[in-house]
């Protein structure tokens, strides 16, 4: 089995903002895309365009409704690997393939010594490890280690790609062992938490939860009368609709 | 109405409210005409300004002396005066029945209309091959039509054109059409070929460029009869202007590459947009980025590049003065008038002040027959996306549900993954159902344009997009019921022409004792030989 570092210097992690993640799929799309080029390449895809297609995704957004009626909301939630303290993930590897790095903490698998045993797929309480069903291997989100610290990349473009594709900003990159990191004050400015805590896992990613809403939803009101079509001057019903809609 | 209210507000263009990306705000409305009137129409002669535009007056209107419309999509006549994007969705239907005249030849891109782009899908396929009954010859004879895919519309066409994707061709976001401006200053942009294709097929662009010299249109060809464009469409890019020193690109132009928004062409345009990722973003001095339509420091500047005629601040209008002139003209004022049949629908719709009216299928059906709205809209991962079915994307979302209120629901007995069917005055269609909180009790809704016929895009035959999805277009009416006198009016927006396919009502049944599965399902295409994918 796999021993994990006693401690990173580092821990690199992201920060997703669950109350602006629109549910795009561009941080899926372009990490597949990165990736399928990068460390973990290839992607495979199975049946890719038949009945049933399938393949190896290292970052995957699902869309969940959490609430009843008017009080109901929609959460986008992106899941990927967490880069977990003390992950069973790595304890459980029978060949040393899984480990972490005691640089940065990130969690990787190394694709000449992964049997493809599927132990860390069972052990990871996230769902975050993908079996390559072509490579017969594992792959997982690997922080863009090939970015990151890529020197022929511009200083802007050395994150991972999810980070660099996200139009509303929802995803942040950083040190989370800093705390005087960006991300490690977004963080605490937002009461940014741990999914399971309770496992024991110590996930380095952190969520930022949905903000509350200012206004609570309605429900739908009685339609009020029909706004009358009045044959006084066009000024005067310009008047009547302008008061209608304002204090509607 | 949004815009209005926010006019009432205050709210454009101000720090925290809408906005509006350079190089618009244009002239209100634009200064631009659609042409063809009969006059402007030549024989072997390009028509002399742009087939779409803004029109102000009944006297812009591209009607004949019998206030009939002269375009096979009836744009810009009394049935939709100001339709400045034209009626697409109306051309097949017109060209079959007649109406207002026959063509020859149908010529079309990259335009999925024998299935989701159009609205009563399986009327519209049996006018592509409907035939007249006393010749025997296609009431449509000539279909041409360009794709990259093997689209529902191919099998339709008599000559393809076999295009390039994206990754093989040049194309340019350009700030004569759709920009990829923000707010905050012009941008423009360009894709350049990254691969080469591996099969027979020419960007449509190079197509219509060769097409044009062939014909000897003169944008298309030299004083000596040679093709002005030899290198095909990245030489238009750089080398067409609109006017002087006003291309396709606004960035780096000029011979020396410094010029933003006029200057001559620069033969190493592209590869400066290449060098800076495909894109060119002009940022505005903080004193020209608010209040644009009214800001001198933003207006000279604007007027300077070519983007505004004048610096004349622009007024918004309240009250709509064009819209008045076609209810004037429809009381009888001017020279030209609605004929006799449009009369009403002019005077009435052409409110200068907005109002609330029902919609035209709502007021024509029985509300308590179809209770619900049902709309439709594209999901974001497959926007703007052609090749929706692309292996990936497809992975995300290959089939559709109809989505509805979970209180709904259970009023009418359903619960989660049972099969309705849905069921407007048009026609029906069967859905499995996912019920959800985050939608109105009377409206349900699915995503658009995930549905595949069988056997098209190389999917294979069983692939979900065909087993598991449904459309609701084959729901939604083209054509509004039959007026007195016989016409009937598209089922579009009396002012814009826009599709009505909001307006769409329906009922839900649970299909109880049915095989599951979605339906209607039409006859499986297959792709003609040597289309397909290799290697499986
Ligand atoms: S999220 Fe799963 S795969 Fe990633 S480190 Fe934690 S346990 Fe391991
Ligand atoms: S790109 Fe950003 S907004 Fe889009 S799904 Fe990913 S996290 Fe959410």
């Amino acid at each position: 089995m796999t021993a994990l570092p006693l401690a990173t210097e580092k821990k690199l992690g992201l920060v997703i903002d669950l109350d602006t993640c629109v549910g795009c799929q561009a941080c899926v799309t372009s990490c597949k895309e990165w990736n399928t080029g990068g460390y973990s390449a290839p992607l495979s895809d199975e049946q890719p365009y038949g009945a049933d297609p399938h393949g190896a995704w290292l970052n995957r957004v699902h869309s969940y409704e959490a609430g009843d009626g008017a009080k109901g909301r929609t959460v986008h939630f992106p899941r990927s690997c967490l880069h977990c303290e003390t992950p069973a993930c790595v304890t459980v590897c029978p060949t040393g393939a899984s480990y972490k790095r005691g640089e940065d903490g990130i969690v990787l698998v190394n694709p000449d010594t992964c049997i493809g045993c599927k132990l860390c797929s069972w052990a990871c309480p996230y769902g975050a490890r993908e079996y390559d069903y072509t490579d017969g291997i594992m792959k997982k989100c690997t922080l863009c280690i090939d970015r990151i610290y890529n020197e022929t990349l511009s200083p802007e473009d050395r994150q991972p790609a999810c980070v660099r594709a996200c139009p509303t900003g929802a995803r942040h990159f950083g040190d989370l062992g800093d705390k005087e990191s960006a991300v490690s004050k977004l963080v605490a400015a937002r009461g940014g938490y741990d999914l399971l805590p309770e496992l024991g896992f110590k996930p380095t990613n952190k969520y930022l939860p949905p903000r509350p809403r200012k206004v609570e939803a309605t429900t739908r009101a009685a339609p009020t009368e029909a706004i009358s079509a009045s044959d006084g001057s066009p000024a005067e019903r310009l008047f009547a609709w302008v008061d209608k809609v304002l204090s509607a | 109405m949004l815009h209005i209210l926010q006019m009432l507000l205050g709210a454009i263009e101000t720090p925290g409210s809408f906005r509006v990306k350079p190089p618009y705000p244009k002239s209100i409305p634009p200064r631009i005409k659609p042409r063809g009137k009969a006059a402007d129409v030549k024989p072997g002669t390009p028509l002399p300004g742009p087939q779409l535009g803004f029109v102000t007056t009944p006297d812009d209107l591209l009607v004949e002396d019998t206030g009939m419309p002269s375009r096979i999509d009836k744009a810009f006549s009394w049935d939709a005066p100001i339709s400045a994007h034209g009626l697409m969705h109306m051309v097949i239907t017109n060209a079959a029945k007649g109406d207002p005249y026959s063509i020859d030849t149908l010529f079309m891109y990259m335009a999925n209309m024998s299935w989701n782009s159009s609205m009563n899908v399986p009327a519209v396929i049996d006018h592509l091959t409907a035939k007249d009954e006393a010749t025997g010859e296609y009431k449509i004879p000539r279909i041409i039509y360009s794709d990259a895919y093997f689209s529902e519309m191919v099998p339709y066409a008599d000559l393809i054109l076999p295009d390039t994707t994206y990754l093989e061709r040049w194309d340019c976001i350009s700030l004569l059409d759709r920009p990829i401006s923000d707010a905050d200053g012009p941008a423009d942009a360009i894709r350049h070929p990254v691969v080469q294709p591996d099969r027979d097929v020419r960007g449509f662009q190079d197509v219509l460029i060769d097409l044009g010299w062939r014909v000897g249109l003169q944008a298309f060809t030299k004083p000596d009869g040679s093709r002005k464009f030899p290198g095909g469409y990245p030489d238009y890019i750089v080398n067409h202007e609109r006017g002087p020193g006003v291309g396709p690109l606004a960035g780096w132009r000029g011979k020396d590459g410094e010029s933003f928004g006029k200057g001559e062409p620069n033969p190493k345009q592209l590869e400066r947009y290449i060098a800076n990722g495909g894109f060119h973003h002009h940022e505005l001095a903080p004193e020209q980025r608010y209040m644009k339509f009214a800001n001198r420091a933003y207006m000279e500047w604007a007027h300077a590049k070519g983007f505004l005629e004048s610096t004349d601040r622009l007024v918004m209008q309240l009250y709509c003065e064009p819209l008045q002139r076609f209810r004037l003209a429809a009381e009888g004022h001017g020279a030209v008038t609605p004929p006799e049949t449009h009369r009403h629908r002019i005077k009435t719709y052409f409110d200068p002040l907005p109002f609330w009216y029902e919609p035209f299928e709502e007021k024509a059906i029985d509300l308590n027959e179809f209770p619900m709205h049902a709309i439709t809209q594209r999901p974001m991962h497959m926007y703007h996306s052609w090749g929706s079915q692309n292996a990936w994307l497809r992975q995300i979302t290959a089939a559709n549900r109809l989505f509805m209120s979970r209180g709904t629901a259970a009023e009418m007995q359903i619960v989660d993954d049972d099969w309705v069917w849905i069921t407007s005055h048009q026609g029906r269609v069967k859905a499995q159902v996912k019920l959800m909180e985050g939608v109105n009790p009377e409206t349900v809704w699915t995503w658009n344009a995930i549905g595949k016929r069988s056997g098209a895009w190389g999917l294979d035959k069983d692939a979900p997009e065909a087993t598991r999805r449904f459309l609701l277009n084959h729901l939604i009416g083209e054509l509004l019921p039959e007026r007195e006198g016989g016409y009937r009016f598209s089922n579009s927006d009396p002012i814009t022409g826009q599709a009505a396919w909001y307006d769409l009502r329906v009922r839900i049944e649970k299909a109880d004792g049915e095989p599951p599965g979605t339906s209607p399902r039409f006859e499986p295409l297959t792709p003609p030989k040597g289309v397909g994918r290799s290697g499986r």
